[in-house]
């Protein structure tokens, strides 16, 4: 992975535009020791990193926007950061340029109970807006396994997933309105706080969803809440071979059920988390399957029912259904924990993200195990069965050279596997740094130009996080001019990073 | 009510490369033109003055279909009343509930197309429960304005590679692309649907009502305060689910409208005729010559909201969906350059957004179909739409009016 070559004229400025932005946010919000710095070098994906320029803390939008347009005056880029918590190097720093950090933007501003919406700044780690508004009977759905510290920001930057957006959606599902900060300061105001807030309008807050800092800075959020299920019961349902659990997954889907999740894993999973919380599983167990309902009472007691005669005509060896909250913690504290018991087995490992046709779901393990073979890397599965996004956790040891690349190649193998199987590189954790270079595989040069011409709508300048999820610069000032007939490749001679 | 000159030349290719080719002619040759599905929705968004027309009706076909994986990918061209027929054959069906809207427009609803409901983005009153057209599109295959065909998205259930393209092409009212076909998310049918009916109260008493009702876990997908051809009004809930579910829920609610002197229930046909109706604002009955307005706003304002619409003479008749969260009106045709700005300015007061989804041309050439934005916005939505359509070919001046055009009036 290669990152655009630092530009040395930048980092040679680092004291003046350090005292530039210490105008605006106060010296204390400008980090420019190098130790202090230390922290930010990379995001969830340690295998990358880069000291930043610069760390700036902005505590309103309105310091925010001062600082991205010092930064566009300046021609300094800037990367956009939550909790850093992202798994494909988005967050990742560049040596010249600044990491702007929301953490100070974190205040929930509004609670609207009747309406059902709550308006926050992109600082808010997910798990609080569920946390504020909880005594009121309600909650916000989307949540990613990182809801204690990752950020709604963060969450709307990558469009975030969680276990339970099978049935209730990921984070575009839920978001009614969003204040963002266009690069060169100016503040634009999308959507509203309610339904239909975004009527007549093109969908700018929809392609910003999702858009990995790319094309603006998220500064406010208004959400949507939902009532808190009455009930939840999950069923768990253990099958004999992974080609088992995952025609099981196709019938119940295919039975007319929307879990709120069902999740895989398999038995190394099982194996890492059975020595950490000392339960041992069934011996014939080869892959489990967790599957959660919720709803009112009485609707769920029937689907159970019916999950678990499905479960039962397609081979499962054992299932077992919850009928407390403490039983169904207990249950899906296996998932929870299941990364890093994983991360108790092996110096390293990394996780991709591929998402599949969910029938493609057997095809596409078997490969992996075949690649498994080829590359000599152990790996484990605990993925999000009911929407086929794969996270094969592939091990490694960053101290043994060359296995950091070859764990990469497995990764990609994996991730092209997906493509060709008529699915995505990336069904949560974005593209980032780490997919970047595949994109191409995903995309003909004419759909990815079609997105780089709406980055150069948004920052033609290519001064927000540039280097992330295209392999290419956009040349923003040539769109338009270069239009070659009838499909001739065009920027053939654009360098690659 | 035209809205593209009656002597336009209407193509309507059946490959997506004929779409491409004609699109890249109309760009060489500096023409503008009307992008339509099968033209049945003429009236809704601005006037598009136009060189010639390109209908995507003639792109019809399934692509595939997979009911096990909840997802279809469709020609552009598809009527909706064929779409909806193939999902039922499989006990599932389209969550955003598409209306027609033909009847406002006197065009015929079994022609409206699957590229046209993603274009305009409508969504039914299933919304407050199910999402928008938007949170079902996966992907989108279609042509910009330089002739390009492109994809975007996919059709797995989650994806975040790249930008999110199809949700800024869904609701682009046919100015950022011509859509050649489209991949959606559909879900099982709920096996069991019933309404509660009851006579209307006040509208703050009823939009309480429907605050409580949607406080509680009950998978209610239809709060509804329709007008009877009497004048009178009912409120209308609708319950979907499994058949026990549905039982349970309709004991809860029935218990919680005790106070309300209880409601008579419409079971499966008769309820999903109910919601038909409703889908689309059949109860409104629009004279040939009134305004049809849609205000979408926070349910919380809608009482105030409509008491001063209609003391101010900007609503004659309305009735109200998403459990308070849209009014759909009709305005007296009589003095619309009054009428219009004020009732728009109402809306504004509160942050509500009002759309005319039915005016006369003179009436949208001047005010404009969708509400105002704020500049920058509309700035950076003109960026956008240049980034897919250079030229400004494609439904020029459909969603924002072009500086020129608003001269005219
Ligand atoms: C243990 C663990 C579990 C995880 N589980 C899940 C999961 O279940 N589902 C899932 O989807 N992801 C998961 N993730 C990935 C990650 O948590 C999410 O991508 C999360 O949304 C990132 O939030 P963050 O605040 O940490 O953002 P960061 O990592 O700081 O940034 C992520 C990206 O967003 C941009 N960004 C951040 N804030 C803003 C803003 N205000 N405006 C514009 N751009 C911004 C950054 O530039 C970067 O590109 C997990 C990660 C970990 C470490």
């Amino acid at each position: 992975m290669q990152m655009p070559q630092p530009d040395q004229s930048v980092i040679n400025r680092r004291e003046t535009l350090a005292a530039g932005l210490t105008r605006i946010v106060g010296a204390q919000w400008v980090i420019v020791d190098e130790a202090e710095r230390r922290p930010y070098q990379c995001d969830g994906i340690t295998a990358y990193m880069a000291m930043p320029l610069l760390v700036v803390l902005p505590g309103s939008t309105d310091e925010l926007r001062q600082v991205l347009r010092f930064c566009h005056d300046n021609a300094v880029k800037v990367v956009p950061r939550g909790s850093g918590t992202s798994l494909s190097g988005g967050a990742l720093p560049l040596e010249d340029g600044v990491l702007l950090v929301t953490s100070r933007l974190c205040e929930i501003l509004s609670i609207d109970r009747e309406n059902r919406v709550a308006r926050v700044q992109p600082g808010v780690p997910n798990i609080k807006i569920s946390e504020a508004v909880h005594h009121l009977g309600l909650c916000y759905m989307p949540d990613p396994s990182s809801q204690l510290i990752s950020t709604i920001g963060g969450n709307v930057a990558e469009n975030s997933g969680g276990v339970h957006c099978l049935k209730y959606g990921v984070t575009a599902n839920h978001i009614l309105g969003i204040e963002a900060v266009l690069i060169t300061g100016e503040v634009i105001r999308l959507g509203g706080a309610f339904l239909g807030g975004a009527e007549g309008e093109l969908d700018l807050m929809g392609v910003l969803t999702g858009s990995e800092g790319l094309l603006a800075v998220v500064t406010e959020i208004a959400v949507r809440l939902e009532p808190l299920p009455e009930v939840a019961r999950v069923i768990s349902m253990s099958f004999p071979s992974v080609e088992k659990a995952c025609e099981c997954v196709g019938a119940i889907i295919g039975a007319g059920i929307i879990p709120a999740g069902l999740e895989f894993m398999d038995r190394k999973v099982l194996d890492a988390v059975a020595a950490l919380i000392r339960e041992s599983f069934d011996s014939r167990t080869e892959a489990l399957l967790l599957c959660e309902l919720d709803g009112t009472a009485v609707e769920v007691d029937a689907l159970v029912q019916v999950v678990n005669d499905v479960a039962r005509s397609q081979g499962a060896i054992e299932t077992k259904v919850s009928t407390t909250q403490e039983e169904r913690e207990r249950i899906w504290s296996s998932r929870k924990l299941a990364f890093s018991a994983i991360g108790k087995l092996c110096p390293d490992y990394y996780c991709t993200d591929g998402t599949i046709p969910r029938n493609k779901l057997p095809e596409v393990l078997n490969k992996m195990a075949q690649l498994s073979e080829q590359y000599g890397l152990d790996y484990a599965n605990c993925f999000h069965a009911g929407d086929g996004n794969l996270h094969p956790i592939i091990m490694y040891d960053a101290a043994k050279p060359g296995d950091l690349e070859k764990a990469e190649a497995f990764g990609a193998d994996v991730l092209i596997a997906c493509v060709d199987a008529g699915g995505v590189l990336s069904g949560e954790h974005g593209v980032g740094v780490e997919k970047r270079d595949l994109m191409t595989h995903q995309f003909s040069e004419i759909d990815l130009q079609q997105q780089q011409m709406v980055k150069c709508a948004f920052d033609p300048g290519e001064l927000l996080n540039p280097g992330k999820v295209f392999p290419t610069t956009c040349r923003c000032a040539e769109f338009g001019r270069m239009h070659v007939h009838k499909g001739n490749l065009r920027f053939a001679d654009i360098p690659r990073f | 009510m035209t809205q593209t000159q009656a002597d336009t030349t209407i193509q309507r290719p059946a490959t997506v490369q004929d779409v491409a080719d004609i699109i890249m002619d109309a760009a060489q040759a500096g023409c503008r033109l009307a992008i339509t599905g099968n033209g049945t929705r003429p009236g809704l968004g601005n006037p598009v003055t136009a060189a010639g027309t390109l209908s995507l009706g003639g792109l019809d076909k399934i692509d595939f279909y997979d009911p096990d994986d909840l997802v279809i990918r469709a020609g552009a061209g598809i009527t909706l009343d064929e779409l909806e027929a193939i999902l039922l054959a499989k006990g599932q069906y389209l969550p955003f509930e598409p209306p027609r809207y033909a009847a406002l427009y006197g065009t015929d609803p079994r022609r409206c197309t699957l590229g046209g409901a993603v274009a305009t983005a409508l969504s039914g009153p299933r919304r407050i429960l199910s999402g928008a057209v938007r949170d079902f599109v996966l992907g989108v295959e279609g042509v910009n304005g330089q002739g390009d065909v492109f994809k975007a998205g996919g059709r797995t259930m989650k994806n975040v590679t790249g930008y999110d393209l199809a949700k800024l092409v869904t609701g682009s009212h046919g100015t950022l692309a011509a859509l050649t076909s489209v991949t959606i998310k559909v879900l099982p049918a709920p096996r069991a649907e019933i309404s509660l009916v009851l006579p209307a109260a006040g509208l703050a008493e009823d939009t309480a009502l429907f605050s409580a009702i949607r406080a509680l876990p009950l998978g209610v997908g239809g709060l509804a305060r329709r007008m009877n051809d009497g004048g009178t009004c009912e409120v209308v809930i609708r319950v979907e689910g499994t058949q026990p579910g549905v039982a349970g829920n309709r004991q809860v609610l029935e218990g919680l409208l005790q106070k309300r002197g209880g409601a008579h229930v419409l079971v499966q046909e008769e309820s999903q005729a109910q919601w038909a109706d409703i889908r689309e604002l059949a109860c409104l009955h629009p004279r040939a010559d009134e305004l049809v307005w849609r205000v979408n706003l926070p349910a919380t304002a809608v009482t105030e909201f409509v008491a001063r619409a209609r003391e101010a003479g900007c609503i004659n008749r309305f009735f109200i969906d998403w459990a308070g969260g849209v009014v759909f009106s009709t305005m007296r045709g009589v003095q619309p350059e009054v009428d219009v700005l004020r009732y728009r300015k109402m809306a504004e007061s509160i942050g509500a957004k009002a759309t005319m989804l039915r005016a006369p041309c003179a009436v949208l050439t001047r005010f404009g179909a969708f509400p105002p934005t704020s500049s920058g916005v509309a700035a950076l939505a003109a960026r956008t739409r240049a980034a897919f359509d250079p030229a400004g070919i494609l439904n020029p001046g459909r969603m924002s009016l072009q500086p020129q055009e608003q001269g005219h009036a």
